[in-house]
């Protein structure tokens, strides 16, 4: 059997999830023995017109790129959203809250109008073509990453928990951030980080988008409970969940 | 078997002593709560505690164990990790959920992994010194053991009694310089745990726990499942943080070279929503009201009809680690025997 071809892209993003491919470190010379990776524009420069593995990382925000990332989706046989950035559009869905020009002149001022620095609104790569499989997370769990591969090329098919990050903060044995007065996301975001944020004694911030079918309106009720308001939930899933469905 | 009486130095020369010679793993502060953790400093043990965030049972079924190693090209090995250790401060409650969990684990298969492990443990329990604010272990005859133990601490007034059950306990109190605990001593070890029964019952159950099968029998259609499922997260914390609960999963996973690999277990728990998801993606508890139903059948029905015993010890875990605050066993049992 020949090695599966793989090519990595980036749109609108920070790069920080492919930095994560990089830092695999020795296991990145396992990886490239395992597939051939034919197209990287951040670690190599040649460029290829096949592949059966396209790897997407970053948010899609001219219509340019939803253009660019068409014909990617041709050439590709399995499409994989790589980072918050692509899976759900991250922290630049953030620029949806507000006005489109208003955004363009806040960020570019007078040159606001060039046409280089046309912009549109934020969509995930779900929201432009078919992704076939995702791996969530601002940055991506590098070892969740390579279980993916490992079992795409064995020819399984990967699967996400469907659980919410508070089963891993459990299971690391965590004091609640509820307990600390604070609003904490884990009961409505997918696991799979192995929930280092409360681990290290912060809330989770949601970067890994909703659970499946997430209890929102649970989440609302207990807001009572702790003394906290809507506003304040709200403002904690506006970085990674801003205009989201509660699903992923 | 013997019972010594040391006192507090006596008692901290002794952890010392054990530190020194083997693998002790003891309660300890994590943050503002506790913990067991390794314990390679005496002085940091915490007889005192309330409550760990998680049960001993992580010493006995880790969050995750490797089962076995395997190669595709051929040959699999089982992989049994058994360095003799002391569970040191386990409350009575937690090491009665210990003895069920022996009891489910050598029925139908025996599980040689579990089995490894515990036969590696010598477990001193200790009696609660400060209860925790939602311990119902009084209720649910947790809150004291007077066998079984390999070693059991009481704390009287300013001295400890050190009770050897066992062989393996004895040997662990061999050499302990101290005194014969006399009969007024036993009296004051029997004060305390009258005190304890009545201490740990934060929240009271309204019936014996022996009459929760049949209370549990006829309940299966009562608003109270609905009610509270609307609140839930399908987080499974309650399951996760429960001395008495045991379910695991169990996956594969391959090594870069696509040839050798290891299939592990870790923890799962019958609140999350893909629990009895089976072969052909069916989910025979779809909702979320048949999950939450579900805990509660399995504490106070299948199980006591497996082994004879409810598998609540009254820890009251569940009931803090909920966020949504629906998982208080004693709340829904006594709400079940309102009838509506
Ligand atoms: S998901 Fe986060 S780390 Fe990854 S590219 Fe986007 S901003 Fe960077
Ligand atoms: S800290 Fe957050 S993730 Fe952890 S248990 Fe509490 S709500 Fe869940
Ligand atoms: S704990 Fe929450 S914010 Fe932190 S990595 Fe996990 S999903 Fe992201
Ligand atoms: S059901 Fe709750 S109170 Fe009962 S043993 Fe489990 S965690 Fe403790
Ligand atoms: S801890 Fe509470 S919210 Fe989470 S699964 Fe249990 S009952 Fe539901």
């Amino acid at each position: 059997m020949s090695k599966p071809r793989v090519a990595i892209f980036d749109f609108a993003c920070c790069e920080g999830c492919q930095l994560q491919i990089v830092n695999l470190e020795e296991e990145i010379i396992d990886l490239v023995t395992l597939v051939d990776v034919v197209e990287w524009r951040e670690a190599m420069s040649e460029q290829s017109e096949e592949y059966d593995i396209a790897i997407i990382e970053g948010s899609i925000t001219r219509p340019q790129d939803e253009e660019r990332l068409k014909e990617i989706r041709e050439r590709a046989k399995i499409l994989i959203a790589l980072g918050a950035c692509a899976v759900t559009g991250g922290i630049n869905k953030l620029k949806n809250n507000f006005d489109l020009e208003d955004v363009k002149k806040c960020v570019y001022g007078k040159d606001a109008a060039m046409p280089h620095l046309d912009t549109a609104m934020t969509k995930a790569v779900g929201e432009v073509v078919k992704v076939d499989f995702v791996v969530p997370g601002c940055p991506i769990n590098r070892a969740e990453f390579a279980v993916i591969v490992r079992s795409l090329a064995l020819g399984k098919t990967p699967v996400l928990p469907t659980y919410p990050v508070c089963v891993e903060c459990k299971m690391r044995e965590n004091g609640c951030r509820f307990e600390y007065d604070e609003i904490c996301l884990g009961p409505i975001t997918r696991a799979g980080c192995d929930a280092p944020c409360p681990s290290a004694g912060h809330w989770c911030y949601g970067c890994r988008g909703y659970v499946d079918d997430p209890n929102v309106n649970a989440a609302k009720d207990i807001l009572e409970k702790y003394g906290k308001t809507i506003d304040d939930l709200k403002s904690k899933m506006l970085l990674f969940n801003s205009k989201q469905e509660p699903t992923l | 078997m013997s019972v010594k009486k040391l006192d507090k130095k006596a008692l901290n020369s002794w952890v010392e002593s054990l530190v020194a010679g083997q693998k002790v793993f003891g309660v300890q502060a994590k943050g503002e709560r506790f913990a067991f953790a390794e314990l390679t400093d005496a002085s940091a043990l915490r007889l005192d505690y309330d409550v760990t965030m998680l049960p001993p049972k992580k010493y006995f079924l880790p969050q995750r164990e490797d089962l076995l190693t395997f190669k595709r090209s051929g040959g699999h090995e089982s992989v049994i990790e058994c360095d003799p250790f002391v569970l040191l401060g386990v409350h009575p409650y937690d090491f009665v959920a210990i003895r069920q969990m022996d009891a489910i684990f050598e029925k139908d298969n025996d599980d040689i992994h579990y089995k490894a492990r515990r036969n590696a443990a010598t477990i001193v329990v200790c009696d609660v010194q400060n209860a925790s604010e939602n311990v119902f272990a009084g209720c649910m005859n947790g809150a004291v053991v007077e066998d079984g133990y390999d070693v059991l601490i009481t704390g009287i007034g300013k001295d400890y009694l050190l009770d050897a059950g066992t062989e393996k306990g004895e040997a662990l109190l061999h050499g302990v310089g101290a005194p014969d605990a006399r009969a007024e001593d036993m009296a004051e070890r029997s004060k305390v745990w009258e005190a304890n029964k009545a201490a740990l019952k934060k929240h009271e159950l309204k019936c014996a726990p022996a009459d929760l099968p049949k209370l549990l029998g006829s309940s299966e259609e009562h608003p109270v499942w609905a009610e509270k499922a609307e609140g839930c997260f399908s987080c499974g914390s309650c399951n996760l943080v429960c001395p008495t609960c045991y379910c695991f999963d169990v996956q594969d996973e391959i090594d870069w070279n696509m040839d050798s690999g290891r299939r592990y277990r870790c923890w799962d728990g019958c609140m999350l929503t893909n629990f009895a998801t089976v072969t052909g993606n069916h989910n025979f508890r779809p909702k979320v009201e048949d999950r939450y139903r579900h805990r509660y059948y399995r504490k106070g029905k299948y199980i006591p009809e497996k082994i004879g015993e409810i598998s609540c010890v009254g820890c009251g875990r569940c009931i803090t680690a909920c966020v949504a605050k629906i998982a208080n066993p004693v709340e829904i049992y006594n709400r079940l025997l309102e009838g509506k």
